[in-house]
Formats: structure tokens, C-alpha cells, sequence
């Protein structure tokens, strides 16, 4: 709107200067950069305001796309490649921000000078303003058909370029199996099918939207051309002057550009609101809420809190757990046992047969049924999110550490850093050693996903990292596989020392350090088949004594000879 | 909250400054094969700008011959003749803007493709460094941007120019003093874009590291999500990602600041040439030494003349993120490729290597000779030198025989898993030297060692896909190998059995699973040496008890190295090399070992008596 007064006045300016007078001259001019300074600077706060404020929406929209993604349930994340999650993060909202920021920029121009020149067409004929409008609906109509179509084709570019962003990731953190296995060739061939899908997409937008403008240009063409022809005849009628005439012409023609700048501006937004539909689909996937406690479940009603005396309770029960991942069999088909406090347990079974499962649902990465798992003797399911997650540490089988200093990683679970209890933490999980050799210690960076560290330091770390939070209950999930024996019993020691009153579940597959835990579960086909101490279940010569005695075969065949 | 530490991103810097000639020029070549488009794209544009300027001449035909003389008979006629010319132009106008987007779109098609190739081919080092959401960022949103260059901004451009270049010759041919006085603001208008564009370009590069950075942090915490939940930090995330954010948003107004005050700043210096011209072209006309004529005329060409200036400028934005995305780009695609790609050097180390006079049949398979290695620094060296880690290996030197079926055992972190990389070539030995059957690795040819050598990693990782795709992609021996890594026992239990889709990093299986897989793998590319890395820690002793009897048939006189923490494991190795702190320490079998009463023996003692 300045711009236009400007334009205005500074049209009113030229016409001025155009004058005798040098001193009327000399003001013109003198206003007309004033108005050019002032006309700029004007300019200047509106795009500004405007920009900022669509980056201020698309940061907003960011942290809330994040921090709602991050509370998405652990199954989402399973099911869905990384790849995919990143696009909509990335690609998707910057196609929005292109939308609030140039889109609205564009728009608002646009209409702006639509409106302008219909005020002052209407002024000069309002007969042949209607009729050079009437081409409008059909703009209306031929928008709204290749609106259509934009927004199905942006929509599959988008989508193919999350293709291509999965195949990238997965090829980049598996890089070595690629290259151990001269996988280079199929790789490309990969990541080029991708591309060039992208590419035939990208192609068939580029020919809507050049056929768009071609339409829409011939639209806006062909109201000039009923213009002249029935304005020519009113003036030859004598109903319209000649000057009116060009006048009329001469603003149309000012109508023409934004006319096809609306072919872009509506490109933007289709790819915009494609994208924008992307993000809302996550926007609407129900999240994990911290208080997160379902009301009471119409199965099992679960003891009043304060019926049970709290010292008979176990800390920990399972009551006929049955579970099943997404879209998979059964896992676990009623299992049920109970952790006293303090206790150590152990938690053996063939490969396959749910250990990780289970450990995952005491710690609540997974749902369980409502009246299966029973916290000192509340239903899990009532207890807050938050606080049910906050009773356990679990260190899982596959080691996953942050690209950040030792000191962040192992007090990942604390607000603040606490670089005493975090040696401490260490320590206990010998790993401390290794960390004062390293040339800046515990502020030492890891590489993503903790590459910079050997398989056990990894493992040893995420056990620190448990160890630092001091909750009262520890799963270990198979957590020390990549440790050697000396190590893993200094480390268990250093557990039972650190963590006095803590309750111990731990998965393993080295029976030998089994001897030392207060009891054994052994799982196998969803079941706890075999339930009891070291001494107690190997005499009884079943399932772990199978397993025992494979494992401690070699050497009772060496002592035999 | 402290943004993440920044080590791990220090070396995002892509710095050429002030070569954008040198850029624009490397980018014109990818441009070059598709000089067909390009043309096609140009002689669209030159068309349908004649035909778009006839529509004027047509409109002034009609009010000349029929409106002003009231001549209504053949009016329709020329109307039509309008309406054709329309057609014309915006025919056109589709072919050119057709054209133009597939040239974008075939350029970046080349350059991603030369991009991945080249990732392909870069050293592992070069990948632990690096944090997969900048690199994704680099092929993604930076070739994005290289790509609406392309399609929007060079014909375009190519178009302005040529419309700058004729108004501005027309100027000088009509009044060479009022032209000049219509140029004199271009200086000032130079040094005006030098000085924003200077700080738009830094601003646009800073804002580009911003975003990696920010997608780095995501896919991390995408990938680490269950870490966050199991420790309820869902709220820490937040507030570090909201600090990113914050950042990127601060970068992002800053240049959006700059490309705010770019164009208005060249419409007001163009207003002020106008202001000028008035005042000389006034003056001229009140001492009579122009028409007025002339005058409307040079006001209207003038404003032609600074039309194109403000439409570049416009356009400047695109292009100067697209010069900061292809300083990254090309950055990537300077990266030395990892050696083991180049032509293997012909250097005469193998013969001179190879002690002489030891009989061909005596070579050993596999021969580590003195080998020193130290990893390179993942956060790019930041706090100078003296402060290394000791190296990862200290004179590493073994031996093992062609079929034997050797074991690597020693305390965590005595760099086990580093033996193997080096082995693999993943890693350049520093000192000393690796001899597969008594070639220097350094000069066997890539194809041909990594054919040899068949791998399974410590920590397993499935691509996505189905079982049988894994297994089928380390080689054409995928029967013997299903049964004998024990995966056809347990695909049977599954629903989908062996077309079980393993999710990412094959996630939806149990670890012990995973390893199955990878074993399978690893065998079914029939391999001369199987290097086995912890291959077996997470599967129960049953199961892993019939992969080792199951071995020996697949292997059949084919030398293995396997890692193992499990001494059941490695009982029956011919050779069991133990590793202390980087070095070997003790080297013999298990009997020799036990005997020697040293580390071995003492792991021994500690696992089997707990
Ligand atoms: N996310 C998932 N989606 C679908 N199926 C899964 C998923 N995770 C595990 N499974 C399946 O559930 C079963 C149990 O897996 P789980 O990881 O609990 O076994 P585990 O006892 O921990 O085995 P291991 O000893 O190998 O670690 C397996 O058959 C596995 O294939
Ligand atoms: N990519 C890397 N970058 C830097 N340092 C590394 C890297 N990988 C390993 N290291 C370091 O090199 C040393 C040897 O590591 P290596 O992985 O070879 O140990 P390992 O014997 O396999 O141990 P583990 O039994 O725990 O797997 C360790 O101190 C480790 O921290
Ligand atoms: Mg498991
Ligand atoms: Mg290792």
C-alpha cells in the first residue's frame, strides 16, 4: 500500500519536475528522493516483519514438531525409518516456511495490486470492468484443478524425497558393511532408483506448474483481448472516450504479471499444504503423555494403594504378561514372576525368546496390558509415565551413546552434570581407568553413537550411565557381552557394591556368573519355565541345566582328559 | 541450557572466499551436457518475449486503425491476431519454463549421484566424524538450493542481462550525457551489493551449518529416542533442541535482515538515478538543450534499465545460498576418497617385504608385522597436539596359516576390533605392515581384498529388508550359510519366515538374532578368511554351540579369526593370540597358554570359575 502511495506521489513528482520552474523542479526532486528513502525504508520493515514472523512460525512449529515426535511411543519409532522422520522435519517444514514467508509475500503484492487497479478500472468503466472479469471464475476454476493436482504431486515428492533421505541414512551408519562387503555398486544403484524417482516427480511438477502459468497467462491475455475488442466497439459507439480506453488497457496490462505471479504463489502453497499435511500427520499420532495414567482399567482392578502392607509387597511383580510387538506373534504368552527388593535375579533363555521384550516393558518403553505389571503392588498403568520410567535404569543390549562428552553421557539422565558422581559412576563400572588415560578425560567427545569407543567401553558406559541416576531398579539387558570375564565380575561387583538396596534384573547368556544371583528365571517360549537358585535349578536337570552344561561342556571335556 | 558441545561440529566450515567465479564456473560445468535444454530454454524465452511484445504493437494496430478512426469492420481480426500472438508467447513461455526445470532438476540428478558415489568412497575415519544429519543435509537441502539456481535463476538471469544490455546501449545511443547520468548511482549501487553481499553470503553459510547442525542433533536424537524415554529426558531434549532452534531462527533474521534492506536499497538507488535524471534532464529542458520528447522517453527507459537490476537482486538471494550450498557441496566432493580406492601404487614393498627364501606353501594367511596404529581424533583435533590418546595398537605382530582357525582374545579396549578394521583396510596402518597371503594389503586392489575377506561386525547391522536380502547380499551361498549361522531354525518360528522384513538396522529381531543374520552373511559370500568379531555374544550357548560345530563344514580349510570374550569360544582356535593394552602379549594354543601361566590363564581360571 506505501508503495503504491509512493508510487503514486512519486508519479505526481515526475509529472511536477516535469515543470518550468527550476525552483519547482528542484523541490520535486528533493521530494522524490525523500519519498524514495522513505518508500524504502518502509519496504524495508514490512518484508522484514514479514519474514521474521514466518521464520518465528516455522521455529515454533519445529519445536513442536520435535518435542511431540520425541514423545511418540517407542513402536512408532520402529516402524518408521529414521530417514522418513527426518524429512518431515526437515524438508517439510522448510516447503512450509517457503509457504509463510514468499508465498504470503508474494500474495499480499499480488491482491494488493489487484485491488488498486479494480478501484481504478471501476472508475473508468464499471461495464467493461465486469467484463474483463469475466475470465476471473475460470481462473477460479483452472487454480483450483491444478491446485489439485500440485498438491498430490508435491505430496509424492516430498514422500520420495524422504525415500531418498532413508536410503542415504541407512547407507551412511552401515558404511562399513558396505564397504566389508563391496556393497558400493548396489548402493548407487539404490540411492539412484531414489533419485531418479525424485527426478520424474520433480519433472511432472515442473510440467503442471509450466502449463499452469501458460493457462493462467492466457486467461489474463485473453481479458485484454475482450477488453479491445468491446471497449474498441464502445469507443466507436462513442459510450467511452478514447483516453478512458487506454487508460483501461494500460491497467489491465498492470493486472497481467500478478495474475501469473499467482501461478506461484499457488505452486508455494499446494507445496506448502502437502507438506504442512505430512507434518500434521505426526502432529496427530497420540503421544506419550508424562502424566500419562490411564484411567482405571475395566479388567483387573488393581489393590487400593495402602490395603497392602508395603514391606510384604514385592518392589516389582508380573502377573500373566502377555505380549506381542506389532504386527508379530506372541512373545511373551503369560509370564509371572516377582523381584523382591534388593534381590538379583537372573533372567536366562534361547536367543529369541523375549528377554529384551520383557525388560523393555518393565521400564516402560513398551505398553503393557493393564493388571500385568504391579509396582510394589499398583497397577503400572496407574502410576505417571514419568515416574514409572524414573524408578528403573535400564542398560539396553544395544549400546546407544550420544555424540557429546563422557561426562554428558553418563549423567544423561540428571539435569545437571555432576563430574564427582559421574567418576563414581564409572568407576563402578570400570571404565574410569580408561577414561584418565584418555588426553581430556571424562570431557572426552564420542563420535555418534559412541563410535570412537571399543565395544565394551560402550557397553561399560551405558552401565555408568545407569549406575549415575542411583534408581532403585537396574535392568541389564545382555549388558555385558562385550566385556571379558575379569572385567565383568569386577563390574558386578562394583553393581552390588554401588547399588546396596537396589533391585537387580539382569539377561544374560554367560551362565557362568549366573551362580552368583539370588535366583534364576529362565524364559523360554513366553514362558518362566524354570524358576530358583543356581544349585537348585541344575539339579533339577532341566532347561538350565541344558544351557549350563552346553555352555561349561569344553571344559569338563578338558578336565576329562 | 548449553547447546551440545561443539568439537563433534567444528570442522563444518566451508570457506572459499571470493571465489565466486571459480564456483559459478564448476557449476556451469554440470550445466554443459544439457546445452541442448539450455538452448532450447533460451530460444523459448527469445520467442516468446517477441511475441509477448507484439501484444503492445497489436493493441496500438487496433486503437491507431479501427478505435480512433471509429471503424468497427476488421477490428475482430486483429483481436484474434492478439489472442494468437497470447497463445504464441505463453506456448512458450510453458516450453521455456519446462525446459529450464528439467535442466535443474537432470544437473542435480548428476551431482547427487556424484555425491553418493563419492561418499561411497570415503575413508571410515572421514564417517566417525562426521554426524550422519549433516551429511544428509549436504545431499539433501543443499543440492535443493543448488537446484533452484538452476531452475529459477539462470535463464532468467541470462534474459536480464540481455535486457540490461540492449536498454543500456539504446540510453547511450539516444543521449550519452543523460545515459551517464542515469549510470552515475551504479557505483554506489556496486559498492551497496559488495558491502550486503559479503555479509548475506556469511550469513547464508552460517545459517546452512545452523541447520546441519540442527539435523544432526534430531537424527541423533531420533535414532537414541529410546534412550532419551527410558531416562525421561524428553524435557532436556527439548530444551537443547530449543537452543538450536533459537540459533538457527537468530541466523536466519540475520539474513533475512540483510536480504530485507537488498532490495529496497536498490529500488531507492534506482529512484534516486530517476530523481537525477529529472533534475539534469529539467534543467536541460528548461535551457532548452533536450526535448521533452526525450526526455519522457529516457524516464521510461531508464525505469527498463533498473527494472532487471531489481529483478536480479531479487534473485540474489537464491544465489547466494546456492553459492554457500555449493561451497558444501563441492567441499564434499574435494574429500580424498579413501586409498584403497586409487590405483593400487606400483611399489616394490611386496617383494621387498617378503623374506626371502621362504617357500611358497609356508606363507601365511593372514601376517601382522610390527603394526602401529592411532585413531584419528573424532572432533577434528580441537585442543592442539600432546593431548593424543596412546595409540590403539603398539607393534602389533602375529602370524596365522592359511586353513588354521585363529582367535583373538584379550581385556576390553586392547584394541581386538582394531586388528580387524585394519585387516578390512577400514584404516591405514601407520607403521609396519599387514601381509594377506603374503601380499601387502596396501597393494592388493580393493575388489580383491574385500572379495577375500568376508566380515562380521561387532555390533550387527541389518540393512532393511527381508532376511533373505541380508544373507543374499554378502554372496551367492545362501543355503549352506542359512543353516549353518542356525538362521533357517529360527526364520521357521517367524510368521513371514525367512521374508521377514528386519526393520532399520534390523531392529524388529533380537539381538542374538541380528548376529544369526550377520554370520549368515558373512558366509554366504564363501570367503577365504572369515573374521568373526564377538560374532556370537548375544546367542545362547545352544545356538552357539551349533554355529561352531556347524563351522568347520562351511569353512572347510579356510582360515578364520575370530574375537571372543566367551573363552568357550575360542577352546578349539589352532592359534589363540591374546591382547594386552595395544600389543600381543602372549600367542600359542590353549595347552601352550594354559601352560605359560600368564594373562590367558588367568581369564581362564577367572570365567570358568566364577
Ligand atoms: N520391534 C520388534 N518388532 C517385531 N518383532 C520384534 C521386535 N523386537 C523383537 N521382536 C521379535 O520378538 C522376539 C523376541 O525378541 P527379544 O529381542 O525380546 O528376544 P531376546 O530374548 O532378547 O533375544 P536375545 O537373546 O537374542 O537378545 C523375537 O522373535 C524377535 O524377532
Ligand atoms: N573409531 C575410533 N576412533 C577413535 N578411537 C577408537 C575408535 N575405535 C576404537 N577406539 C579406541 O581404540 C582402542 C581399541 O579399541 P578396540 O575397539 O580395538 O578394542 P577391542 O579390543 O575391540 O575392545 P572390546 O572388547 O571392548 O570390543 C580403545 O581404547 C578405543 O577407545
Ligand atoms: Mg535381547
Ligand atoms: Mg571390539
Amino acid at each position: 500500500m506505501i508503495r503504491d502511495a509512493v508510487d503514486a506521489v512519486s508519479a505526481a513528482g515526475a509529472g511536477g519536475g516535469a515543470g518550468r520552474a527550476a525552483e519547482r523542479l528542484r523541490r520535486a526532486v528533493a521530494l522524490m528522493a525523500l519519498l524514495a528513502v522513505l518508500h524504502a525504508f518502509f519496504r524495508y520493515l514490512s518484508r522484514r516483519s514479514l519474514f521474521v514472523a514466518a521464520r518465528e512460525v516455522e521455529k515454533e512449529l519445529r519445536r513442536r514438531l520435535f518435542s511431540h515426535v520425541i514423545r511418540l511411543p517407542l513402536p512408532f519409532f520402529q516402524g518408521t525409518p529414521t530417514g522418513d522422520v527426518m524429512s518431515r522435519l526437515a524438508n517439510d517444514l522448510s516447503a512450509v516456511w517457503l509457504l509463510l514467508g514468499p508465498g504470503v509475500l508474494m500474495l499480499t503484492g499480488t491482491c494488493i495490486t489487484w485491488l488498486i487497479a479494480i478501484v481504478f478500472m471501476l472508475e473508468i468503466s464499471p461495464a467493461l470492468t465486469g467484463l474483463s472479469l469475466l475470465v476471473a471464475p475460470l481462473v477460479v476454476v483452472v487454480s483450483r484443478e491444478y491446485g489439485r493436482a500440485f498438491h498430490r504431486q508435491h505430496r509424492g515428492i516430498q514422500e520420495s524425497l524422504a525415500a531418498m533421505n532413508g536410503t542415504l541414512q541407512e547407507n551412511v551408519t552401515g558404511i562399513r558393511l558396505v564397504k566389508a562387503f563391496t556393497l558400493e555398486e548396489r548402493e548407487e544403484g539404490r540411492f539412484g532408483a531414489d533419485c531418479r524417482e525424485y527426478y520424474r516427480r520433480s519433472v511432472a511438477v515442473a510440467r503442471t506448474s509450466a502449463k499452469f502459468h501458460g493457462a493462467i497467462g492466457f486467461l489474463a491475455g485473453a481479458g485484454i483481448a475482450l477488453v479491445l475488442y468491446f471497449g474498441g466497439r464502445s469507443v466507436i459507439r462513442g459510450e467511452l472516450t478514447l483516453g478512458g480506453f487506454v487508460a483501461f488497457n494500460a491497467y489491465l496490462a498492470m493486472l497481467a504479471f500478478p495474475t501469473m505471479a499467482m501461478g506461484w504463489v499457488i505452486n508455494l502453497f499446494q507445496r506448502g499444504n502437502a507438506a504442512m499435511g505430512r507434518i500434521n500427520e505426526y502432529l496427530r499420532l497420540p503421544a506419550e503423555l508424562p502424566e500419562d495414567a490411564p484411567g482405571p482399567p475395566g479388567g483387573t482392578p488393581s489393590p487400593p494403594p495402602g490395603a497392602v502392607s508395603p514391606p510384604t509387597c514385592p518392589i516389582l511383580e508380573v502377573k500373566g504378561l502377555v505380549f506381542s510387538h506389532e504386527g508379530g506373534e506372541k512373545v511373551l504368552r503369560g509370564v509371572s514372576f516377582a523381584l523382591g527388593k534388593g534381590e538379583v535375579t537372573g533372567l536366562v533363555g534361547p536367543t529369541g525368546c523375549g528377554k529384551s521384550t520383557l525388560l523393555s516393558l518393565l521400564a516402560g518403553l513398551y505398553a503393557a496390558p493393564p493388571g500385568t505389571i504391579f509396582w510394589e503392588g499398583r497397577d503400572a498403568v496407574e502410576i505417571p509415565l514419568t515416574e514409572r520410567r524414573g524408578r528403573v535404569a535400564l542398560v539396553s543390549q544395544d549400546p546407544f551413546l550420544f555424540s557429546d562428552t563422557l561426562l554428558e553421557n553418563i549423567c544423561f539422565g540428571k539435569e545437571s552434570p555432576n563430574p564427582a558422581a559421574a567418576s563414581e559412576a564409572a568407576r563402578a563400572a570400570r571404565l574410569l581407568d580408561e577414561i584418565e588415560e584418555m588426553p581430556r578425560g571424562i570431557e572426552t567427545v564420542v563420535g555418534e553413537r559412541g563410535i570412537s569407543l571399543s565395544g565394551g567401553q560402550k557397553q561399560r558406559a551405558t552401565i555408568a550411565r545407569a549406575l549415575y541416576g542411583e534408581r532403585p531398579v537396574l535392568l541389564l539387558d545382555d549388558a555385558l557381552s562385550a566385556v571379558d570375564s575379569e572385567t565383568e565380575r569386577e563390574i558386578f561387583e562394583g553393581i552390588l557394591k554401588a547399588s546396596g538396596e537396589a533391585t537387580v534384573l539382569f539377561s544374560t547368556h554367560r551362565m557362568a556368573s549366573l551362580s552368583r544371583c539370588d535366583r534364576i528365571l529362565v524364559l523360554d517360549e513366553g514362558r518362566i519355565v524354570e524358576e530358583g537358585t543356581h544349585d537348585g535349578l541344575l539339579s533339577l536337570r532341566g532347561r538350565y541345566f541344558d544351557l549350563y552344561s552346553r555352555q561349561m561342556l569344553a571344559r569338563e571335556l578338558e578336565e576329562a582328559t | 541450557m548449553t547447546p551440545p558441545s561443539d568439537g563433534f561440529f567444528l570442522d563444518d566450515r566451508a570457506e572459499t572466499q571470493g571465489v565466486d567465479w571459480r564456483l559459478l564456473r564448476r557449476l556451469l560445468r554440470y550445466v554443459a551436457p544439457h546445452r541442448g535444454l539450455l538452448a532450447g530454454a533460451l530460444a523459448a524465452l527469445v520467442l516468446g518475449t517477441a511475441c509477448q511484445l507484439a501484444g503492445p504493437y497489436l493493441i496500438k494496430i487496433v486503437i491507431d486503425r479501427h478505435v480512433t478512426p471509429r471503424v468497427l469492420p476488421g477490428m475482430a481480426g486483429w483481436v484474434l491476431l492478439y489472442l494468437a500472438a497470447l497463445a504464441g508467447a505463453m506456448g512458450f513461455l510453458f516450453l521455456q519454463m519446462y525446459a529450464v526445470s528439467a535442466l535443474g532438476q537432470r544437473v542435480i540428478l548428476a551431482i547427487r549421484a556424484e555425491m553418493f558415489s563419492r561418499v561411497q568412497r570415503l575413508p571410515v575415519a572421514w564417517f566417525d566424524r562426521t554426524p550422519t544429519g549433516r551429511l544428509m543435509t549436504r545431499l539433501t537441502s543443499d543440492v535443493e538450493a543448488l537446484q533452484e539456481l538452476i531452475s529459477s535463476g539462470l535463464v532468467s538471469t541470462i534474459g536480464d542481462v540481455a535486457v540490461l544490455a540492449g536498454t543500456a546501449a539504446i540510453l547511450l545511443w539516444m543521449d550519452a550525457r543523460l545515459a551517464l547520468v542515469v549510470f552515475s548511482v551504479l557505483p554506489l549501487l556496486a559498492v551497496f551489493v559488495e558491502l550486503l553481499k559479503k555479509r548475506i553470503r556469511a550469513a547464508n553459510r552460517e545459517a546452512r551449518r545452523k541447520m546441519a547442525r540442527l539435523n544432526a542433533f534430531l537424527q541423533e536424537h531420533v535414532t537414541g529416542v529410546a534412550v532419551v524415554k527410558a531416562f525421561g529426558q524428553e524435557g532436556k531434549s527439548d530444551r537443547r533442541f530449543d537452543a538450536l532452534n533459537a540459533d538457527y531462527l537468530a541466523e536466519n533474521v540475520r539474513l533475512t535482515n540483510y536480504f530485507s534492506l537488498y532490495f529496497p536499497g536498490v529500488e531507492m538507488l534506482a529512484s534516486f538515478a530517476v530523481a537525477l535524471l529529472l533534475w539534469h534532464g529539467g534543467g536541460g529542458l528548461i535551457s532548452g538543450a533536450i526535448t521533452f520528447g526525450t526526455l519522457v522517453a529516457f524516464l521510461e527507459y531508464a525505469q527498463k534499465f533498473y527494472n532487471p537490476i531489481k529483478d536480479m537482486s531479487d534473485k540474489y538471494n537464491i544465489l547466494q545460498s546456492a553459492l554457500a550450498s555449493s561451497e558444501r557441496i563441492f567441499q564434499l566432493l574435494d574429500t580424498d576418497v579413501s586409498p584403497e580406492y586409487g590405483e593400487p601404487a606400483p611399489r616394490g614393498r611386496a617383494e621387498k617385504a617378503r623374506p626371502a627364501g621362504r617357500a611358497e606353501s609356508s606363507v601365511p594367511a593372514i601376517e601382522f608385522r610390527d603394526v602401529w596404529f592411532s585413531y584419528p581424533r573424532v572432533d577434528g583435533g580441537v585442543s592442539g597436539a600432546g593431548a593424543e590418546r596412546p595409540p590403539a595398537l603398539r607393534g602389533v605382530s602375529f602370524a596365522l596359516e592359511e586353513g588354521r582357525a585363529g582367535a583373538i582374545v584379550g581385556a576390553t579396549g586392547s584394541g581386538k576390533t582394531t586388528v580387524l578394521s585394519l585387516l578390512c583396510r577400514f584404516y591405514e596402518a601407520e607403521r609396519g605392515h599387514i601381509f594377506l597371503f603374503g601380499r601387502d594389503i596396501r597393494d592388493i586392489p580393493r575388489g580383491e581384498l574385500r572379495g577375500m575377506i568376508s566380515l562380521v561386525l561387532q555390533e550387527p547391522f541389518l540393512f532393511s529388508g527381508s532376511i533373505l536380502e541380508n544373507v543374499a547380499s554378502g554372496g551367492a551361498n545362501v543355503d549352506a550359510a542359512l543353516s549353518a549361522a542356525g538362521v533357517d531354525r529360527f526364520a521357521s518360528g517367524l510368521d513371514a519366515g525367512l521374508s521377514t522384513d528386519v526393520g532399520e538396522r534390523g531392529g524388529r529381531l533380537s539381538m542374538g538374532q541380528r548376529q544369526m543374520v550377520s554370520i549368515a552373511r558373512a558366509l554366504a559370500r564363501n570367503p577365504k578368511v572369515l573374521l568373526l568379531d564377538e560374532a556370537t555374544s548375544s546367542v545362547d550357548p545352544e545356538t552357539e554351540h551349533g554355529i561352531r560345530e556347524a563351522l568347520p563344514r562351511v569353512l572347510a580349510g579356510r582360515t578364520s579369526l575370530v574375537v571372543a570374550h566367551r573363552l568357550s569360544t575360542v577352546l578349539s582356535a589352532d592359534r589363540i593370540i591374546v591382547m594386552h593394552k595395544g600389543k600381543v602379549r602372549e600367542w600359542g594354543t590353549h595347552e601352550e597358554l594354559l601352560a605359560a601361566g600368564g594373562i590367558y590363564r588367568r581369564l581362564h581360571t577367572l570365567q570358568f570359575d566364577y
